[in-house]
């Protein structure tokens, strides 16, 4: 398991653990200081991201598409941010 | 035309479990029609460390020095950081209400914004000269005196925050968890710089009578509403009590994340 905290542009910090096989992520925990609306939304990207490839422009457009067809908003945080942590956290 | 009027509840000083908890059985209340808009002032003793929604309690606080401190710990319903609540140091309001209030815009940084008006008004009654800072603060000089957090649910937008009444930035570092010790000392040093009092900016001892006298009155004005004082359902009463034994003191809500 791997762990990384962010600090995003405007001050919140987005902290991530990761289990991979290989470049595969077998799960993920993101935690932090942000806001997400609704916030079951976070729970639900974890179980998404079970499967995901680790590559930081997969995993933008990925949560990208999983926030916006869920109408999801997210405030003080981006899918880059979270993409970005998640590879910090898969390589550390 | 009659001015509108919303419920003002004063709740004093309840543990945080209990506020909470309360805060929650507000929105079910309100989200089944069973009271107005309402502001809610409150405190907390014993003094407590809140955490937002998607964070860690292992992560952020030291929860053994709580423990001998008496210091309770909580997660929220909204999301933000983890907020050191002390008994004689902050004033806390809850206002909840409709998502349809014209008040309530789609846009959450908007809805801050405009819910925020009351107590940066009320503040400047006092003489603090407060302005809204994105996305969630109110601060006096670029110095933060208010945290605000808001979460949605049931056709209901919840929003609480603090409005600082002392600081101590050394008691609150105590409490959390600091990832490098050696930065501890500069932490404290930079949240002396980054937060501040309405005592401080004051420079005399404002009693919560006096700070929630101001709060009242802001909100009054900047809405142009009358806020009635009133009791707690019997609804209320006894599903924040539910919520605080079964939901809020638990580990599974605490430890969720």
């Amino acid at each position: 398991m791997g762990k990384a905290e962010y600090k995003v542009e405007g001050g919140k910090l987005v902290r991530a653990q990761v289990w991979l096989s290989g470049k595969m992520i077998q799960k993920v925990k993101l935690t932090g200081d942000f806001f997400i609306h609704p916030e079951v939304f976070l729970d639900e990207l974890e179980v998404a991201l079970q499967g995901c490839m680790l590559d930081e422009k997969v995993l933008t457009y990925f949560i990208r598409d999983f926030a916006a067809k869920n109408h999801v908003i997210l405030l003080g945080v981006s899918p880059e941010d979270f993409a970005r942590c998640i590879v910090m956290a898969g390589e550390a | 035309m009659m001015r509108e009027e919303w419920r003002l509840i004063d709740t004093g000083v309840h543990d945080a479990y209990y506020n909470m908890a309360l805060d929650e059985a507000i929105v079910i209340a309100k989200s089944r029609g069973l009271v107005p808009v309402t502001l809610r002032l409150f405190r907390w003793a014993p003094s407590a460390v809140s955490i937002g929604y998607f964070q860690s309690m292992e992560d952020e606080v030291d929860v053994n020095v709580c423990k001998q401190m008496g210091v309770d710990c909580v997660r929220r319903r909204t999301g933000g950081g983890a907020v050191y609540h002390d008994t004689e140091g902050e004033l806390t309001y809850s206002l909840i209400i409709e998502e349809e209030n014209p008040l309530v815009s789609v846009d959450f940084q908007k809805t801050y914004e405009t819910l925020c008006a009351g107590l940066v008004r009320g503040l400047q009654l006092l003489g603090v000269s407060a302005a809204f800072k994105p996305i969630n603060d109110i601060v006096v000089d670029g110095r933060k005196i208010s945290g605000n957090a808001q979460t949605r649910s049931m056709k209901v937008v919840h929003q609480h925050g603090t409005i600082l009444r002392t600081v101590n930035p050394t008691r609150m570092f105590s409490l959390l968890k600091i990832s490098n010790e050696k930065i501890r000392d500069k932490m404290i040093r930079s949240a002396e710089e980054r937060v501040t009092s309405v005592n401080r900016i004051l420079q005399r001892n404002v009693s919560f009578e006096e700070l929630k006298t101001a709060v009242i009155r802001g909100f009054e004005e900047a809405f142009n509403l009358t806020l009635k004082p009133a009791k707690l359902t019997v609804f209320e009463k006894k599903l924040a009590l539910k919520l605080a034994v079964e939901k809020y003191s638990s580990s599974a809500w605490n430890y969720k994340r």
